[in-house]
């Protein structure tokens, strides 16, 4: 969503063709990212000639400030829902920056790693806007990640198994 | 206006920024290199907005101010005094993932 969205393709904007094909997942309500992504994988393509991606979308997990008992409800569903799809895509890495969305779809992943079905590794940047706390998916996907980064050295001395790299957006 | 897809030729043609505490303005700002004032609503709850806004002035990026205090600002702001706000390195996250999965 949003800035999230923009973060994330800044971070794709110098990987190399190995990260492909590229599987986007948006949640339902998101009305602006998916252009931002084709107008990113558009570009892509004049560069890197086989470029290839796509596009699913899940049930939003969680409305901004909702209670915590729903929000526990809806996630779940959300994992539920999502499981499907990280088995369909089987993916290698999964890479996430915050959204409510990530969540589920992380650990569905995780879930499917437990199962010894697919091991992917989860790759998660914490956003800029983050300098002194880490958002709610953050503070989540801390033990679930394979690899944590931030952008701001003060979340690298209170989370110190967090990777920090500078600013990287 | 209310709303624009984009707000780059608004910032193109101006000379000075006033904005709220939102990072992808503030950001979008710094970037092109126009010196931003931020004003801070101390009525919102969104604290974590703040944080940015913050750090961007101790860097002595932004100047920093509430509503109350915007006109004062105005009055003694020394732009120059500003610094520039390097742009972040994508690159050194391509290099990272590519040492995790042995592509370098």
């Amino acid at each position: 969503a949003g800035g999230h969205t923009t973060e994330i393709l800044r971070l794709l904007s110098c990987l190399s063709e190995s990260y492909s094909p590229r599987h986007y997942v948006l949640a339902d309500s998101d009305k602006m990212s998916e252009a931002k992504i084709r107008s990113f994988e558009q570009k892509r393509a004049e560069t890197f000639s086989e470029s290839q991606f796509s596009l699913d979308r899940i049930p939003r997990s969680r409305e901004v400030r909702q209670s915590w008992i729903s929000s526990v409800v809806t996630t779940l569903y959300s994992i539920l829902y999502s499981l499907p799809l990280t088995y369909k895509r089987k993916p290698d890495l999964i890479l996430c920056n915050g959204p409510g969305t990530c969540v589920p779809v992380c650990l569905s992943a995780f879930v499917l790693g437990l199962l010894r079905i697919k091991r992917t590794i989860i790759v998660y940047v914490e956003s800029i806007c983050r300098v002194e706390t880490l958002s709610l998916s953050g503070k989540i996907l801390y033990y679930f990640s394979d690899y944590f980064i931030v952008q701001w050295p003060d979340l690298k001395k209170k989370y110190p198994k967090s990777v920090y790299l500078g600013r990287i957006v | 206006f209310r709303f624009k897809d984009s707000l780059a030729e608004d910032l193109r043609s101006a000379d000075l920024v006033i904005s709220h505490a939102g990072a992808g303005s503030c950001l979008e700002t710094l970037e092109k290199g126009k010196p931003l004032i931020v004003v801070i609503n101390d009525k919102l709850m969104d604290n974590h907005q703040l944080e940015l806004a913050k750090q961007l002035h101790r860097d002595g990026c932004v100047l920093y101010c509430n509503c109350s205090t915007l006109v004062e600002t105005l009055q003694s702001m020394d732009l120059s005094a500003l610094k520039p706000f390097p742009p972040g390195q994508p690159e050194k996250f391509a290099s990272f993932l590519d040492k995790v999965f042995g592509l370098q």
